[in-house]
């Protein structure tokens, strides 16, 4: 943690993702493909009024299809 | 009076802790439990070693059995664990937290980590210059910031895989 500046503009959390994301893209060929798999975080929402779900949304779907549908782990 | 009374009883007490401090060099008895832990994965689940070897945030410590209970974050850097004799293992991790716990027990949780052989030294190095050429551009200071916390990420893999 030279750069301990960091706290000015992330909290911790962001921090450690960060961190993760840099060794993840650091691993060999074969094992990176998997590890990239859990560094995606995908989340839908959706805004309900007066017992009427609306349309879902997705937050980030460039993302997510970049990963694709994957087999099980 | 009390004095003399306080000796006595001190000298009761001295003898049986000076047994219980005594250790052999040709063997380590004590071994402290370790406990190793991704979200993803745990690499030691109570697993008696000798010694880890972490990057701490305010430096390399060195962790043996009955340490005092302490928390200390990690840095980027390997971690080095020495189950029994000469023979040790090493990962990198990408940061987290280590905790030795009141009864000999060490918890080291880590977002990411891999041993050091599944590293690839030429990916490392490119991406080491790509992050550097971000960090000495002209973004914005949160993007600057984050490309210079993967350059140091990068860097301790450099030295990690460097001094395997």
């Amino acid at each position: 943690m030279s750069s301990a500046t960091w706290r000015n503009f992330f909290t911790y959390n962001k921090y450690a993702q960060i961190t993760a994301r840099a060794v993840r893209q650091s691993l060999k060929e074969s094992e990176r493909v998997v590890a990239e798999k859990r560094g995606t975080t995908a989340l839908k929402y959706q805004q309900w009024e007066n017992g009427v779900g609306g349309p879902q949304v997705l937050l980030n779907p460039e993302e997510v299809k970049k990963v694709g549908k994957s087999a099980a782990v | 009076m009390s004095a003399l009374r306080l000796l006595s009883s001190a000298a009761r007490r001295a003898p049986s802790t000076l047994a219980q401090q005594r250790r052999g060099y040709a063997e380590v008895a004590d071994k402290i439990s370790l406990s190793l832990v991704l979200p993803h994965q745990a690499i030691f689940t109570s697993k008696d070693v000798v010694q880890v070897n972490v990057a701490a945030a305010t430096g390399d410590m060195g962790i043996l059995a009955n340490h005092v209970p302490s928390i200390e974050a990690l840095r980027p850097g390997m971690i080095e664990v020495i189950e029994s004799g000469n023979a040790s293992k090493k990962w990198f991790a990408s940061g987290g937290f280590a905790t030795v716990h009141p009864g000999n027990k060490l918890t080291i949780n880590v977002v990411e980590a891999a041993p050091l052989e599944s590293f690839s030294s030429e990916a490392v190095r490119a991406n080491l210059q790509e992050a550097l050429k971000v960090a000495a551009g002209n973004g914005s200071e949160e993007d600057k910031m984050e490309a210079r916390i993967e350059a140091d990420v990068y860097e301790a893999l450099q030295h990690a895989l460097g001094s395997k």
